[in-house]
C-alpha cells in the first residue's frame, strides 16, 4: 500500500525517511520501498490485514506519532451549516442489522469541476487517478482516514430516501464501472425509493454518480457489516478500496468525522451549502467497549525482558489504549475504536486476550531489546514419527542405489489415474474442485504417472539412461487414510562400453527393491500377474501376508525410446523391528564352493529351485544363489541351464571336499529329480 | 591302454595344476623346460609321437597337441607377465593410470530433502522430534483451530486448494501442531515438514511446496525463547556470520507475530538486487502460540506459554543450490537432480 510523506506530513511532523522506514518496519509496518517522486516521497508498506487502521494516511502518522514522539494533528473540520434541515431533505432507513451506522449530509449547489493542484498531486503520488473534485474529495478522505464515502446524486435519489437493505431476487444495478450486475438476496445494498443505487461498502450505481450537472450531493459515510461486504464482494468478484477496509473492519466512530470532513472540503473546493445537521443512526450496543487488564510482571515473563513500568503505560496511552492503574502493577486498557476489529475475538469473559494486548507494548519497543535465548526444557521430546527415520532410510539407500530422487505435485490428471494400477485405488480418485488446470484434477493414487512423466522429460533431453525414485503420499479417498508410497522407475544404459555398467532391465529395479527389504530385515516376495499398463508376462505383484502392497513390470509403451521398468511399493510393506537383529559372527574356518548346472524346463520358476533347495535343509550350506542362466547353443529348444553357487562353512571346523561332495550329490539327485530337463 | 587323445586330455589338465603353483622365476623356468624343453620337453615328446598315431586318428591328434603347444606359450607367457609385474610395479608401464575409472552410478537425494534433513538434524539436536499428519485437511484443522474465522480476510492470503467431497489441501503444515497439541500435553518441542498446497501458479510460485514448522510449548516459554532458537537455528542452516532480525507483523495463529529476516545471502548485508538493497531476505514467520490456539486445543494459557515458526524449504533449497526458479525444482530433470551432492 503506497503511502506520501507529504500527505503524511498534513498530521504529523515526519521524520528522516529512513529512519521512518526503519522504525516504521520494526514496529510491524514494513517500509518495503521507498521512491522519490518530485518533492514527495512515496512509501511502500505491507500493512497486515489486522491493521485496518494503518490503511490510510491518518492512521499511519498516528503510528509515527507515537514512534518518534511527536503530536498528532488530526483535521477537526469546521462547518457553517445552512439554516434548511438534513432530515427534510432525505429520510434513511435500516433495513438491516448490518449496517450499525449510516451517516448522511448534504451539500448543495456545489460546481463539480477539476480539483486543485495540492489534492490531484497528493492523489497521484498514491497512485490515483483525479476525476473531478467530488470524487476526489471522497477519495481523498478514504485514504486520509480510511473511511470509505460515496458520494451520490441527490436529483438522482428516487423519493428521497435511502434504505439499506439486502436485494431482491432479480434487481439489477450497473454499477460505476459501466457493468450491469444481477443481484441476489445476499449482497447489501443502498436503494433509494424505488431500486438499488449502490452496493453496500463496495461500488456506487452508475445512474446516481456525481456527474458535471450534478448541483446537490448526499454524502454517505457508513459502517457496514464487515462479513457482509466480504460475502456480497466475494459474489460478485469485485474487489475495491471501500470493500477492501469494510472487509478488514473500519473505525467504528469514523462515520461522523469523515462526513464532516467531506463537507467541509465540499464547500472549500466545489462551493456550495451544507444543510443543517447530519442524519446519524448510531447503534450504539453494536460495539461495547472492549477492556483487558495487562499484568506487567506476565508481560515482561512472556516476553523475556523487563520493561520500565513507565515506559509501558506511556506506550499504552500514546497508542489510545487509556491505561489506568489495577494495582499490583496491573494496567486496565480499553481498546480504541480504530483498533475494534484486531481485537474482536476476546475471552469468553469478554475480555481482551492479554496477548493481544502485549504485542502492542513489544512492537513499540521494539523486539530488538528482546534478549535471545534458549528454553530450559529437561529431556528432549520423545514423541518422534517413525515414519519420518523409515522415510529417510529409505530414500538413503535408493540414492546409494543410483537413483535420483524426484518430487512431483501430489495431483495430476484424470486420465492418467488410470494409467497404471496405483495403490488402493477403487472407485473415483479425490477430485479438486477449484483446479488450476486439466492438468492437475485429481489427487493422485498411484506416484507412477507423474514420475512417468518425469522420465519422459528426461527422454525428451536425450538421457540415455533413467534411473528416479519418489516417496510420496497417495490419496485413494473415501474414509481411507493417505498412503505413503515408493515409486521407481528406470531405463536405457551406459553408452560408453569402458563404464561396463548394464542395461537398466526388471531385474535391476527388483535388486534395488530386494536390497530395500533386507535393509528392513525382510524377504521381497512377489507373483506374477496381469497388470493395467504393464507389458503382458512382465509384471508381478509385490506380496505382503495376504494382500499385494505393490507391483513392478514394464511400461507398455511402444512410443519409448527404450523399455522402462517399474515399481510402486506401499512404505508399510517395509516392517521392522524396534531394534536391529543382531548380527552372526562369522566363521573361522574356511569355506568351499560348488557349482552346479541344472538344466531344466523355462517353466520351472526359480522362487520353486530356490525354495527346494531351503527346504532340503542341507547341513553346512551357508549361502546360495544363481551364478548364471543361460539358453541357446548346447541347451535344448524350451530349456535353460541355471548354474547355481553354494558355499558351504562350518562354525567349528573345517569342512572337508568329501562332506561337501557328499552333500552336492543328493542335493543334485533331488534338484534333477524334480526339475531336471526330460526332453 | 588309454588313447593318445584321452593322454593328452590329461596332460592339459596336469599342466593346468603345475601352472597354478608356479610363484617365482625359477618355478617358471623350471615349468618351460619340462614342457617345452627342446629335448625332453613334454610337448616335443607328443609331437613326436605323432608317427606312433594310428592314422585315422592323427588328424584330430595333430590338432590336440597343436591346442597343448598353444596352450602352454600362452600361459608361460602370462604367468612371466605376473611374475615381471609383480617383481618390479614401478617400472611397469602395463597400465595407462590416466584413464577414467568406473564410477559406480551414485543418486541422488532431491534439494528440498537434502535441507529438511538438515533441518530436521539441528533440531533434533535442540531436543525437537518430527510429528507428522495428513495432507488433505478439513478446515477445522488448517483454519478454524488456527484462528482463522470463516469469512474471515486472514483467509484470503491462504488461497485454498478446495476438494469436491469438502476437504482441502493443507495450506501449511500446521494442522500438525493443532493434531499434536489435542493429542498430547506440554512440555511439546516439535518439527513438522511435508508438502502443502496453495492455488497459485507462476515463476514464483509452485502450487506445491514444502514447508517446516517447528512449535515448542511448556511453562515459562518467551518471546526471547523465539529469537534465541531461531538464531541458533539460522545460524547452523545459513553459517555463523548470519544476522537474524524479527520484526512485528500478522499471523491468525501467533500473538504477537514476526517475519524473520536473515542477513542477505547473496551479498551479505550490502544490498543487492535480490535484497532490493535492504541487505536482509525474508525467511520465516513466527510467533507466539495465540492463546486462543492453545485454548482449542485444551492447553490452558495462563499456564502454559510456546511460540511457533514456519519456513518453506523450496526457497531455501534455490538460494542454496543457486536454482532459478521454483518450476524447475520439480521438473526431475536428472541432469539437475544429480548435481545435488550434498
Ligand atoms: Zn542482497
Amino acid at each position: 500500500m503506497q503511502f506520501s510523506r507529504n500527505w503524511l506530513g498534513r498530521y504529523v511532523e515526519v521524520p528522516e525517511v529512513d529512519d521512518l522506514a526503519e522504525k516504521l518496519t520494526a514496529a510491524g509496518l514494513a517500509v518495503e520501498g521507498i521512491e522519490r517522486s518530485g518533492d514527495d516521497v512515496v512509501l511502500e508498506i505491507d500493512v497486515t490485514t489486522n491493521r485496518p487502521d494503518c490503511m490510510n494516511h491518518l492512521g499511519l502518522a498516528r503510528e509515527v506519532a507515537v514512534l518518534f514522539d511527536r503530536p498528532l494533528r488530526a483535521p477537526e473540520p469546521q462547518l457553517a451549516e445552512s439554516d434548511e434541515s438534513t432530515g427534510d431533505i432525505v429520510e434513511i432507513e435500516l433495513g438491516t442489522p448490518h449496517c450499525p451506522e449510516y451517516v448522511a449530509r448534504v451539500v448543495r449547489g456545489i460546481e463539480v469541476g477539476p480539483s486543485p493542484a495540492w489534492l490531484r498531486e497528493l492523489l497521484e503520488a498514491i497512485g490515483q487517478r483525479s476525476i473531478n473534485n467530488v470524487v476526489d474529495i471522497t477519495n481523498f478522505v478514504l485514504w486520509e482516514s480510511g473511511q470509505p464515502i460515496h458520494a451520490f446524486d441527490l436529483d438522482k435519489i428516487a423519493g428521497s430516501k435511502i434504505e439499506v437493505r439486502y436485494a431482491r431476487e432479480g434487481e439489477r444495478l450497473t454499477t460505476l464501472d459501466g457493468e450491469e450486475r444481477e443481484l441476489d438476496p445476499a449482497i447489501l445494498t443502498i436503494a433509494d425509493a424505488e431500486r438499488v443505487v449502490a452496493l453496500a461498502g463496495i461500488m456506487g450505481g452508475l445512474d446516481s454518480e456525481v456527474t458535471e450537472t450534478t448541483r446537490d450531493v448526499l454524502i454517505e459515510s457508513a459502517h457496514f457489516d464487515r462479513t457482509a461486504v466480504r460475502l456480497g464482494a466475494r459474489r460478485l468478484g469485485l474487489h475495491t478500496d471501500a470493500s477492501h477496509r469494510f472487509e478488514r473492519g473500519a473505525d467504528h466512530s469514523g462515520c461522523r468525522p469523515a462526513a464532516d470532513r467531506v463537507a467541509e472540503l465540499l464547500v472549500e473546493l466545489a462551493g456550495g451549502n451544507v444543510t443543517r445537521g447530519a442524519l446519524e443512526n448510531p447503534h450504539p450496543e453494536y460495539f461495547g467497549d472492549f477492556e483487558g487488564t495487562v499484568d506487567l510482571e506476565r508481560l515482561n515473563a512472556f516476553a523475556g525482558v523487563d520493561y520500565p513500568a513507565d515506559g509501558v503505560e506511556h506506550y499504552y496511552r500514546a497508542l489510545g489504549f487509556e491505561p489506568r492503574s489495577a494495582g499490583d502493577g496491573k494496567l486496565r486498557l480499553t481498546v480504541p475504536s480504530w483498533r475494534y476489529y484486531d481485537f474482536w475475538q476476546r475471552r469468553d469473559d469478554g475480555e481482551v486476550w492479554e496477548a493481544d494486548l502485549f504485542e502492542e507494548a513489544m512492537r513499540m519497543f521494539g523486539f530488538d531489546m528482546i534478549p535471545a535465548d534458549l528454553p530450559a526444557i529437561g529431556s528432549p521430546d520423545l514423541g518422534s514419527s517413525r515414519e519420518h527415520g523409515k522415510r529417510e532410510r529409505i530414500r538413503e539407500l535408493l540414492a546409494s542405489c543410483g537413483y535420483a530422487e524426484a518430487i512431483n505435485f501430489a495431483f495430476g490428471e484424470r486420465a492418467a489415474d488410470r494409467l497404471l494400477p496405483g495403490l488402493g485405488s477403487t472407485g473415483e480418485p479425490v477430485a479438486i474442485a477449484n483446479p488450476l488446470s486439466e492438468q492437475y484434477t485429481v489427487m493422485r493414487r498411484s506416484l507412477l504417472p507423474n514420475l512417468l512423466e518425469s522420465a519422459r522429460f528426461n527422454l525428451r533431453r536425450g538421457a540415455p539412461v533413467v534411473r528416479l525414485f519418489e516417496i510420496g503420499r497417495l490419496f485413494p479417498g473415501g474414509e481411507s487414510e493417505e498412503i505413503e508410497a515408493v515409486g521407481l522407475i528406470a531405463g536405457g544404459g551406459s553408452p560408453t562400453p569402458w563404464d561396463r555398467q548394464h542395461e537398466v532391465d526388471l531385474f535391476e529395479l527388483k535388486g534395488v527393491l530386494e536390497s530395500l527389504y533386507e535393509t528392513f530385515d525382510s524377504t521381497l516376495e512377489v507373483r506374477p500377474a496381469e497388470l493395467r499398463g504393464l507389458v503382458a508376462g512382465t509384471a508381478s505383484e509385490i506380496v505382503a501376508g495376504d494382500r499385494a502392497a505393490g507391483y513392478m513390470g514394464q511400461v507398455d509403451d511402444a512410443e519409448l525410446p527404450y523399455p522402462l521398468f517399474v515399481v510402486e511399493l506401499e512404505s508399510a510393506a517395509l516392517t521392522e523391528a524396534d531394534h536391529p537383529e543382531p548380527v552372526r559372527a562369522p566363521s573361522r574356518f574356511p569355506s568351499i564352493t560348488a557349482d552346479l548346472t541344472l538344466t531344466h524346463a523355462l517353466e520351472v520358476a526359480w522362487a520353486d529351485i530356490r525354495q527346494a533347495i531351503a527346504a532340503a535343509g542341507v547341513a553346512n550350506l551357508s549361502s546360495f544363489g544363481l551364478r548364471d542362466r543361460y539358453s541357446g547353443e548346447g541347451v535344448p529348444a524350451g530349456a535353460v541351464n541355471s548354474t547355481i553357487y553354494f558355499l558351504y562353512n562350518a562354525d567349528d571346523r573345517s569342512l572337508t571336499q568329501e562332506e561337501v561332495n557328499e552333500c552336492q550329490a543328493s542335493l543334485i539327485a533331488e534338484l534333477e529329480r524334480r526339475f531336471g530337463w526330460r526332453g | 591302454m588309454t588313447s593318445p587323445l584321452s593322454e593328452l586330455a590329461e596332460l592339459s589338465g596336469q599342466f593346468d595344476t603345475e601352472a597354478a603353483e608356479v610363484s617365482d622365476a625359477a618355478a617358471w623356468d623350471a615349468l618351460r623346460i619340462r614342457w617345452l624343453g627342446r629335448k625332453q620337453g613334454i610337448v616335443r615328446q607328443r609331437l613326436a609321437a605323432f608317427k606312433q598315431v594310428p592314422p585315422e586318428e592323427r588328424r584330430d591328434y595333430g590338432q590336440a597337441v597343436n591346442a597343448l603347444k598353444g596352450k602352454v606359450e600362452g600361459a608361460l607367457e602370462e604367468i612371466e607377465a605376473r611374475l615381471a609385474a609383480a617383481a618390479a610395479p614401478a617400472e611397469a608401464a602395463a597400465l595407462d593410470v590416466t584413464l577414467p575409472g568406473r564410477k559406480p552410478m551414485l543418486g541422488s537425494i532431491h534439494p528440498v530433502s537434502r535441507v529438511a534433513a538438515e533441518v530436521v538434524d539441528i533440531f533434533n539436536g535442540l531436543g525437537y522430534s518430527v510429528a507428522e499428519g495428513p495432507e488433505i485437511e478439513d478446515d477445522y484443522y488448517n483454519f478454524e483451530a488456527l484462528n482463522f474465522p470463516p469469512d474471515h480476510p486472514a483467509r484470503d492470503t491462504q488461497d485454498t486448494f478446495f476438494l469436491s467431497d469438502g476437504r482441502l489441501l493443507r495450506t501449511h503444515t500446521s494442522p500438525v501442531q493443532i493434531r499434536t497439541m489435542k493429542a498430547r500435553r506440554p512440555p511439546i518441542r516439535i518439527l513438522c515438514l511435508g508438502k502443502t498446497f496453495r492455488h497459485d501458479n507462476d515463476l514464483r510460485h509452485s502450487p506445491m511446496f514444502h514447508q517446516v514448522e517447528g512449535l515448542a510449548v511448556a511453562e515459562g516459554i518467551t518471546f526471547g525463547h523465539l529469537k534465541g532458537t531461531l538464531d541458533a537455528f539460522l545460524k547452523r542452516l545459513f553459517g555463523p556470520e548470519t544476522a537474524v532480525r524479527l520484526r512485528p507483523s500478522y499471523f491468525p495463529f501467533t500473538e504477537p507475530s514476526a517475519e524473520v529476516d536473515i542477513t542477505c545471502t547473496f551479498c551479505g548485508g550490502d544490498g543487492c538486487q535480490v535484497c532490493s538493497q535492504t541487505g536482509w531476505m525474508e525467511i520465516l514467520g513466527a510467533g507466539m502460540v495465540d492463546p486462543r490456539v492453545l485454548a482449542e486445543c485444551g492447553i490452558d494459557p495462563g499456564r502454559y506459554s510456546g511460540f511457533a515458526f514456519g519456513m518453506g524449504l523450496d526457497r531455501v533449497a534455490m538460494n542454496r543450490y543457486g536454482i532459478p526458479n521454483i518450476r524447475i525444482l520439480f521438473d526431475n530433470d536428472e541432469r539437475l537432480l544429480r548435481q545435488v551432492k550434498r
